[in-house]
């Protein structure tokens, strides 16, 4: 009966080695997946970046070849949508050989981590980055307290 | 013969730290006509003086540097505020490469690759006896 037991809990352990060993290639997977060019943000477009400078919230987004025109920002509360169409900038009379580069209308929204005044918010377009500088509402503010 | 012992310092320079940038793909669409091959990359952020575009023995290496930088402490990141855009093609030898010329608009490139004379399609007129 020992003897059994003993079979048994091998037979598990192998299991268990062979369970962990496929969850690792799962991860191995996923890793690949999620951090590879190209892969890292399928998808998610425009990609952004945003910061907090303590008054302000800066975000930095990356809009080639898309003219001040065809791009709209609406903000209201803590609430941003950038939205836009980016419009095909192929050549007439030419053969095409290769397209990465799609024509196609987005529109992208966030909420962001604190209320911002809507009415001071700037917005620069420059080399195909779009630059907004949102301050941030009064109540959102960093305060100094003094202690008594 | 005698033997120095001082050591020479060598100072860092410029186009060194260029290589410590992370490395991003431009996406790129590439057209034909009969008198050029036009192409056009995504190159979000990199200004004019820094794009570098090498001809050599059939490869094309396009190159760009972006300078970004955002104050304040980053909440998000998606992308690299600094990078360097870089993508090699082949490219025919039918490429008159003195021609070549570029322009850089609204963060995309636009390479024009002008075919040398010899390789335009021509009409051969048939002349009558």
């Amino acid at each position: 009966m020992i003897a059994r037991w003993h079979d048994l809990n091998q037979m598990l352990g192998a299991m268990d080695l062979f369970r962990n060993q496929m969850n690792s290639v799962f991860n191995d997977f996923d890793r690949t997946y999620t951090t590879g060019p190209g892969w890292s943000d399928a998808g998610t477009y425009p990609r952004t970046n945003l910061s907090d400078t303590g008054d302000n919230l800066e975000m930095l987004a990356e809009l080639p070849g898309i003219a001040k025109e065809d791009l709209n920002v609406k903000i209201q509360g803590n609430y941003l949508e950038i939205s836009g169409t980016r419009k095909s900038d192929l050549p007439e009379g030419y053969q095409v050989h290769r397209t990465e580069r799609g024509a196609a209308s987005f529109s992208r929204s966030f909420t962001l981590p604190c209320d911002v005044n809507a009415a001071q918010v700037t917005a620069t377009l420059k080399d195909g980055i779009l630059k907004l500088t949102l301050p941030k509402a009064e109540t959102a503010k960093p305060r100094q307290i003094s202690i008594n | 013969m005698s033997e120095s012992t001082e050591l020479v310092t060598r100072k860092e320079q410029a186009g060194e730290l260029v290589h410590q940038l992370p490395i991003a793909t431009p996406a790129v669409d590439i057209f034909e006509n009969e008198g050029e091959i036009l192409l056009h990359a995504d190159m979000p952020g990199v200004m004019k003086d820094d794009v570098a575009i090498n001809i050599d023995n059939g490869k094309m290496n396009l190159s760009g540097i972006r300078r970004l930088q955002l104050a304040g402490a980053l909440t998000r990141r998606e992308f690299t505020d600094a990078a360097e855009y870089r993508r090699t093609f082949s490219v025919p030898q039918s490429i008159d490469v003195n021609k070549v010329h570029a322009e850089l608009k609204d963060g995309v490139l636009c390479l024009h690759l002008p075919k040398s004379e010899a390789a335009k399609p021509r009409q051969i007129e048939i002349q009558a006896e």
